[in-house]
């Protein structure tokens, strides 16, 4: 019988299995009600970014069009996303009247929001509405719900459409800070000798020139910079606390008996390294790249706030923030991007500091 | 001691110089040059001639590549010259020395106030631990913690110079000070203060809320010692326990914090100072990048390298002063 060994096996295995480390810290995680709304907030936070044309826009979620179904709202991720045939019937980017005009047979499901966040919504764009306000007088109201700027565009579309950017900023950013660090710690920490010597010289030099120093040199180097670019510089320069991170826990790890049963069995350096070492020293290193995250968004945010980041049409939270520095009179460009980067820092912190709770025996001891 | 001390000074002679290496590239690696950079920006007809420009750039020492332009630079630190700004026609030392006032007013000021703010609070938070006020307390410092200086500072100049405009409230929007320089002293300190009121406000309260944190979590630490319990079994109250007893053995991180605050205190916070013009080292710094003012952006560099490291150093020293337990060696 084919199955027959694997039902022995099973046989022969302890009744319930003892959790593992992560399903431990997790159920732990479950019961911090701070921790868990931070979570939350970071959750709903992708969800806006993800569903984001079609919380606000002006391109149909889904239309039918001369007998076939488009969702022209993909144009906001990939401009190659929105169908062709909708720039050979010049719709120049504005649909309600255009699908009425050219085929009254159409539908279309509209974003929550009739909104752009890179224009200016017209006069009876929608059917029936007026434009949007311009100047000073785009102070918040039923269409727009947190304004306009000086050129009638909409905050709130810019905002949804903006939480991609904060977003992708703290993951691309720390993910590569993560790798470098992870890297240059482990190789440190493992191997020892010259090559301690050396990386840790090179953290030690990173480390002492000022961060902001540092970042503004390269975007300033950087001729055309782009949000790409922006996280790229982050991540090259945010690295240096993880790896002295990893670099402790692997000189800790590698004296440790399961290393040593490891290299007895003959697994080699990078075997070793990569399957016995590093998963055990995962969870004090995801506590500075949570914070990393946090401290990415805030680097994104001052640098486009200062003008040196990304240029428009992105949209970004910050660069709603710098075009508001002329204009203080407008708070509304103030308070609402202002109150949105600091909700996302927070809640990054918070998911950090649970992280660091549940995973840290010492501070669990110090709990009881 | 002295070994220690020679051996670290090596060190951060290397790393100074390793430092200085890689911004000089980058600064150098930068599109434009200070010519290109400042004339062409304000007026197109103005530009330089090709040749014009290439003598220039041969009296800047700029015509060379920049690994020799370094050690030119190098060479001219080794002798205590940190050179001549190209835009500002000033030397570098001097530029420094006009900044470091306006600087130190603020970060000075604001880290005095951390300090007395600090203290006290964290202080207060340990005797509380676990009652209601202290939940409040740590719970305003965590949001103040994540609070982005940048954000604040914005949401700080609506309140006070737009909406309280017109009010005794009001308070300037930027600058350091709005009288002529002729101006009575006691006017123009009281005007330079009113300036620096929002700035010193922007630069306490992320540090008191991460100084006072630190405190606590300190406190917590040493309060579960051997030694704190004798105290209290000896009859000492807890107020004394906590002051006497536990507090003075939480110096010494305190004091390595102190330290590492030092280039903080004399390089400004180039967002800051940005948000509200103010003339100090931090907007020197930002503006000697735009104007691709090498020799501005070197001594800055050199400065802010030279006092993390001093910094460093000093805190590793005063460790081992304040902890007789310590020692360098």
């Amino acid at each position: 019988m084919p199955n027959e060994p694997a039902v022995r096996r099973s046989e022969h295995r302890p009744r319930e299995a003892s959790r593992g480390f992560w399903a431990e810290a997790w159920s732990r995680y479950r019961r911090r009600p701070i921790g868990m709304l931070a979570l939350g907030f970071v959750v709903f936070l992708t969800a806006v970014a993800v569903f984001a044309p079609a919380i606000a826009g002006t391109k149909p979620v889904i239309c039918r069009y001369k007998g076939k179904l488009y969702a022209p709202c993909l144009g906001y991720f990939n401009r190659r996303w929105e169908a062709p045939i909708f720039t050979t019937d010049k719709f120049r980017g504005t649909y309600p009247q255009n699908l009425q005009d050219k085929d009254p047979q159409s539908w279309a499901v509209w974003p929550l929001v009739f909104q752009d966040p890179y224009r200016r919504v017209r006069e009876n764009e929608w059917p029936g509405r007026s434009e949007n306000p311009s100047r000073d007088e785009g102070r918040p109201s039923r269409l727009n719900l947190f304004g306009t700027d000086q050129y009638g565009v909409d905050i709130f579309a810019k905002m949804v459409h903006g939480t991609t950017i904060a977003l992708l900023v703290g993951f691309v950013s720390m993910g590569l800070a993560g790798s470098i660090g992870i890297i240059v710690g482990a190789l440190g920490g493992y191997f020892g000798g010259w090559v301690d010597m050396l990386t840790s010289r090179i953290t030690e030099v990173v480390m002492c020139v000022p961060t902001l120093v540092l970042i503004l040199a390269l975007v300033a180097v950087v001729e055309k910079p782009t949000i790409w670019k922006t996280m790229a510089i982050i991540g090259a320069t945010g690295w240096t606390g993880i790896a002295r991170l990893t670099r402790a826990e692997f000189l800790r790890l590698k004296e440790s008996e399961f290393v040593m049963a490891a290299r007895a069995a003959g697994a080699g350096p990078l075997r070793i390294m990569l399957r016995h070492i590093l998963p055990n020293a995962l969870a004090p290193v995801l506590v500075p790249i949570t914070f990393g995250i946090a401290s990415a968004i805030l680097i994104e945010g001052s640098l486009s706030f200062l003008g040196f980041g990304p240029p428009p049409p992105t949209a970004s939270w910050g660069s709603i923030l710098n075009s508001a520095r002329s204009n203080l009179q407008l708070w509304w460009l103030v308070v609402f991007p202002g109150t949105g980067i600091f909700l996302t820092v927070l809640a990054y912190n918070l998911v950090g500091e649970a992280i660091q709770e549940v995973t840290d025996p010492r501070l669990r001891e110090a709990k009881k | 001691m002295a070994t220690f001390l020679l051996r670290r000074f090596l060190l951060g002679l290397i790393t100074l110089a390793v430092i200085t290496l890689i911004v000089y590239g980058l600064a150098r690696s930068m599109p434009g040059n200070p010519l290109t950079v400042q004339l062409g920006e304000s007026d197109p007809s103005r530009k330089l001639n090709p040749a014009d420009q290439q003598r220039m750039l041969e009296i800047y020492g700029l015509d060379k590549p920049w690994p020799v332009g370094y050690l030119q630079w190098l060479s001219r630190v080794a002798q205590g010259d940190l050179g001549r700004s190209i835009t500002r026609k000033q030397p570098v030392t001097q530029l420094i020395g006009e900044r470091v006032g306006p600087t130190v007013l603020i970060s000075g000021t604001a880290l005095v106030l951390t300090w007395l703010l600090a203290i006290p609070l964290g202080l207060y938070a340990s005797a509380r631990g676990g009652h209601a006020d202290e939940r409040v307390i740590g719970i305003a410092l965590y949001v103040l913690y994540s609070f982005p200086a940048f954000v604040a500072a914005l949401f700080l100049q609506v309140i006070f110079a737009v909406w309280l405009q017109g009010t005794r409230w009001e308070l300037p929007l930027f600058g350091m000070t709005d009288l002529p320089s002729d101006a009575s002293w006691p006017a123009r300190s009281l005007d330079i203060a009113r300036h620096a009121i929002l700035p010193v406000i922007c630069q306490t309260y992320v540090s008191l809320a991460y100084s006072s944190r630190f405190i606590k979590a300190n406190l917590e630490e040493v309060v579960r010692q051997d030694f704190i319990r004798t105290a209290r079994a000896k009859g000492a109250g807890p107020w004394r326990v906590l002051i006497r007893h536990a507090f003075r053995n939480t110096l010494i991180p305190l004091v390595t914090l102190l330290g590492l605050s030092l280039p903080a205190l004399v390089g400004g916070s180039v967002i800051i100072e940005q948000i509200f013009t103010w003339p100090g080292m931090g907007r020197l710094f930002f503006e000697s990048i735009r104007e691709r003012d090498y020799p501005t952006i070197m001594g800055l560099t050199f400065m802010f390298s030279l006092l993390t490291l001093a910094g460093q150093l000093l805190a590793d020293v005063l460790y081992s002063l304040v902890d007789p337990r310590v020692s360098v060696d």
